[in-house]
Formats: C-alpha cells, structure tokens, sequence
C-alpha cells in the first residue's frame, strides 16, 4: 500500500514535470534545454525543503516522506532527460551549452537543495 | 507531584512508523503515560541506527530515510513505572527497553503552574506537546 502511495506521488510529479518542462520550453527560444534546468532546479529546492521539513522538523508526517520525496519529486525532476539533453548538444557540437547545462545543472541543484533546506528550517 | 532522589529510567526504542491501535505508537506511550500521571516522558528522533532486524535507517540516504528511530525516555519511582512495564512490554513489538536507576537532582515547572487541563487536585504530571518533536515539561504544582 505505501508502495502504491509512492507510485501516486510519482504519477503527478511526471505530469507535473510534462507541463512544467512543456512550458517552459515554448516559453524560451533556442536550443537550450531550459525546461529541463527548471524542473531539476525547482524541484530540488522542494526536495530541500520538504526534507527540513518532515525530517529535521516532523512538520510533515513521516509517511508522507516517501510519496514525497521519492515519488513526486523523483518523478518531478529528471537525470536522464539532462544527460540525452546534454548529449544532444555534443553531437551537434555545442560543446559549451552541453558543459553549461551539465555544470550547471549539478550547480544550480546544490544551490536549490541548499536553500529549500534553509527555508524549511527558518518557517 | 514529588520526585526526587531515586528514580528509575524506562528508554524505550521504537520506529517511527511503529503504530498502536491506530495511532503512532510513541505517541500512544506518551498518552498512556500521562494518563496514569507518570512524572514525565520525552519523545527524541534519532538520525541514523538499527535494531534487531539490522536494517539501517539514516537520514543520509533518502530511500533508507523512512522509519527513522524514536526514543522515548520515562522517569518516576521505580514502584510506579515497574507497573506500568508489563502494559508497555505489550505496546512494544518491535524495540529495546531498557531500564535504568537516575538520581533525581531537580524535578520542577515554573512556581504556582497549574494550566487547569483537567487533572484530578491540579497536579501537573507533564505536558506532551502535539505532533511536531513531542516533548514533555515537567512540573510540579505546590503541594
């Protein structure tokens, strides 16, 4: 049962992730993988938080913890899209986006975890 | 309520998502625990640790992050938490209990508490507080 409670949250995190990432890329010109970026930034600043949040602090109860966390934002965010993405642009020999979005990717999450953690401490 | 010198410590190690009749299992002890006006108990989470099964449960991985460790620390005379044992060995499926003998140095609240929550005489055993890090206070009214 909390096995198939996962897999709910897993569900609406690849939706949500579909409409976020499908927004975002019309939204921009160009080739660059933005929608992506978005989704891997954002919901790493939602996982930091959530994890203060239910973790650190019991705000959120622990069963939720893993529908959470493991199914909605696991889904919601997406490694394997930034590495076709970035792969992409080597073949087509876009060298520096392709390092951009890599670097940048792993970065921007840190960055994201970060501050989602301090956010969930200091509410 | 007194209580000083002497005293026994009941630490109870549980999971979290450890359940009693519906309801989180620390949270039923503590209940029950304020219930019979035991002197006081205290719910900590713990970060990392494992337990007879050898499953290991941390914060540091997120798919082992579920079910995190709860320690419940219980304090009163010994005659009074010895009664209560064998009602907790029954709550407690999965767990250590251990018990130890403390020195009771200073058992007190603020002077004159007494916050009218319906215990029998205004004696204040303790507070639980609600779902967030339950913690006890522990009081005494002037006896």
């Amino acid at each position: 049962m909390h096995v198939v409670v996962i897999g709910l949250g897993g569900f609406v995190g690849a939706v949500a992730r579909y409409a976020v990432d499908g927004w975002v890329s019309t939204a921009m010109r160009g080739s660059f993988p933005w929608g992506t970026l978005a989704v891997n930034a954002s919901g790493s600043l939602l996982i930091g938080l959530l994890f203060a949040l239910s973790t650190e602090r019991a705000v959120i109860p622990a069963e939720l913890r893993g529908p959470l966390m493991i199914g909605f934002v696991g889904a919601y965010t997406t490694f394997s899209t930034l590495a076709l993405e970035s792969w992409r642009l080597i073949e087509d020999g876009a060298w520096v986006p392709a390092i951009a979005n890599l670097g940048g990717s792993v970065l921007l999450g840190i960055v994201a975890v970060v501050a989602g953690i301090a956010i969930g401490r200091a509410i | 309520m007194k209580l000083d010198g002497r005293a026994l410590l009941v630490r109870i190690y549980i999971g979290e998502s450890d359940t009693w009749r519906g309801k989180p299992l620390y949270q039923a002890i503590v209940e029950r625990m304020r219930e019979l006006h035991i002197a006081g108990a205290t719910v900590l989470r713990g970060i990392e640790g494992f337990g007879a099964h050898a499953h290991l449960h941390t914060t540091r991985l997120l798919r082992l992050s579920e079910d995190l460790p709860i320690l419940i620390e219980i304090v009163d005379a010994e005659e009074r938490l010895r009664a209560v044992l064998p009602e907790l060995d029954e709550m407690v499926d999965d767990g250590l209990i251990t018990l130890e003998r403390v020195e009771v140095f200073a058992y007190r609240g603020p002077a004159g508490a007494g916050d009218g929550d319906g215990d029998a005489g205004g004696t204040e055993g303790m507070r639980a507080t609600g779902e967030g890090g339950e913690s006890a206070a522990h009081r005494r009214t002037d006896e």
